[in-house]
């Protein structure tokens, strides 16, 4: 049977007992393109940073230690790899639980820097990123409850939306704003980016637009066109 | 026609007509300012000269991921080449090489070390907090039409009408996306003068004119997803002057318009989109 999600046809899917990933061209994309940059990332030295010298007229290099690096690299490659699953998996709490930990890592990757701005707007994000997990699993329980059932191509047969599916849509778009602290969220998160360690800098911005543009596509599916 | 050849072309023909229609709004604005301006062909001189320097490589960049990112940028612009024209597949897949996009401004600024890429990757965050959300016009077009693909809203469109005329809101926040990935846009704050080149201004030679490249390719993929979702089926002549007629408008208002400072950009582009998309749903549900 020929089944298609929003126009594109499922070109696969790989049935994990409950938890079911699919894939459609736009979901393969973005799958790719995550563990294509998590590659990279994991191969990748970090820039050294040139800043002018307050009272004089040298430069000042700013480097990521070793040890710092290391832990880092490990954060940004889980970090690569939650964003890979939440691209490609069609389950709903699944998705949430990937959104929670790419949260959790993007703290941890600007959390080993020594640098007082950057941990500030990481404490920040973080405050926000926890208070965002309420609405986000609430929102995923209150879909539950409306459709009776957390699998998304599940979801993508009904031919109807209720407003309590509006409702947990709504919860759990908020709850995915806080989590990857995308607007209005953003102004804290931005800070963080001031710190050196490029590629996995790179990351935590990945796996927020990534996530985002896979919840626009979830919540296309949980509720229905005019 | 065979598809790979179909694929190249399709990819020539984007290069060129963007590289062209880049020129054309440097020469608009000059006019506009009173300047004899560049040459229309400049962009494209430009590109292809880069293709034939030397390239060289900061000692401060993150390798290889300096050097990948430039090729990422190229390859996704190919990739949305062949789900537009090409195949014209999936919208949504167009609104993720967008976003992947907005990840290589930030890390072609941030990994060559420079103070100038760094301000120029802060401000892509920003950016792209901003230009996210106009992208989303793509849910207002898939309220209406039914579908995200691109082959069914031109259907779509051929039995109802252009859906210029049925969501004109989400029209002009598509439209204000556009201005903002133009080069001396208001919104441009990624490429703005006061950085130098943003993003670009540590990469050399062959690396420049892949971004070159990929620069071009995008103008063109979006003033041609324009087109397309708002107007519906069009022929290769209309499509041409449709892109000339945005470009034009378009360098009148950079001609006419400073750039704006990083938070009035984004406050601006932010409203923008609260409003298109508020108002969009409202006029959905009249």
């Amino acid at each position: 049977m020929v089944v298609s999600i929003l126009g594109s046809q499922i070109i696969g899917i790989i049935p994990l007992g409950d938890i079911v990933f699919y894939m459609t061209s736009f979901n393969l994309f973005m799958f790719a393109a995550a563990l294509v940059f998590t590659f990279i990332i994991a191969i990748s030295k970090t820039e050294t940073q040139i800043e002018a010298e307050f009272g004089s007229l040298g430069d000042r290099e700013i480097k990521v230690a070793k040890k710092e690096f290391k832990f880092r690299r490990f954060l940004a490659i889980i970090c690569g790899l939650a964003t890979a699953g939440a691209m490609v998996t069609g389950d709903l709490f699944d998705f949430t639980l990937f959104v929670c930990l790419i949260g959790i890592v993007n703290i941890g990757i600007v959390g080993a820097v020594k640098q007082v701005d950057v941990l500030d707007s990481a404490f920040q994000y973080g405050l926000i990123a926890m208070i965002a997990s309420t609405p986000l699993f609430v929102g995923a329980s209150l879909i539950l409850a409306a459709t009776g059932t957390i699998s998304i191509l599940a979801i993508n047969s009904l031919t109807y939306t209720t407003p309590m599916m509006l409702f947990g849509s709504i919860l759990l778009f908020l709850g995915v704003a806080g989590e990857t602290g995308v607007a209005p969220f953003f102004a804290t998160k931005a800070e963080m980016f001031r710190t050196p360690g490029s590629p996995f800098l790179l990351i935590i911005h990945l796996s927020s637009l990534l996530i985002i543009v896979r919840v626009i596509e979830i919540l296309l599916i949980i509720n229905k066109p005019f | 026609m065979n598809l790979m050849l179909n694929i190249l072309l399709n990819v020539f023909i984007a290069f060129f007509i963007g590289s062209i229609l880049i020129g054309l709004q440097r020469k608009i604005m000059a006019r506009i300012q009173g300047r004899p301006g560049p040459p229309v062909i400049q962009h494209l001189l430009h590109t292809l000269k880069f293709f034939i320097k030397e390239s060289a490589f900061p000692k401060t960049a993150a390798m290889p991921f300096y050097v990948a990112i430039t090729a990422m940028l190229f390859v996704i612009w190919v990739a949305a080449v062949i789900d537009g024209p090409v195949t014209e597949g999936s919208l949504l897949l167009i609104f993720a090489i967008y976003t992947i996009q907005k990840i290589g401004e930030h890390n072609a600024g941030s990994s060559s070390g420079s103070p100038y890429g760094k301000m120029s990757c802060v401000r892509a965050v920003y950016s792209a907090a901003a230009e996210v959300p106009l992208f989303a016009v793509l849910i207002i077009i898939y309220l209406k039409a039914g579908t995200m693909n691109i082959s069914s809203i031109i259907n779509y469109q051929s039995i109802h009408g252009p859906l210029l005329f049925t969501i004109p809101l989400a029209a002009i926040m598509f439209f204000v996306l556009i201005l903002s990935k133009s080069q001396y846009s208001p919104f441009a704050i990624t490429k703005g003068k006061d950085i130098v080149s943003g993003y670009e201004t540590e990469h050399f030679g062959l690396l420049r004119g892949y971004l070159m490249i990929s620069e071009s390719i995008a103008w063109y993929m979006l003033l041609w997803v324009f087109l397309t979702v708002f107007l519906g089926p069009l022929s290769l002549p209309a499509y041409l002057i449709g892109m000339v007629v945005l470009s034009a408008i378009v360098a009148f208002i950079n001609a006419v318009t400073p750039i704006l400072n990083p938070n009035h950009s984004v406050m601006m582009q932010v409203s923008f989109a609260f409003i298109g998309i508020a108002g969009s749903i409202v006029l959905l549900m009249i």
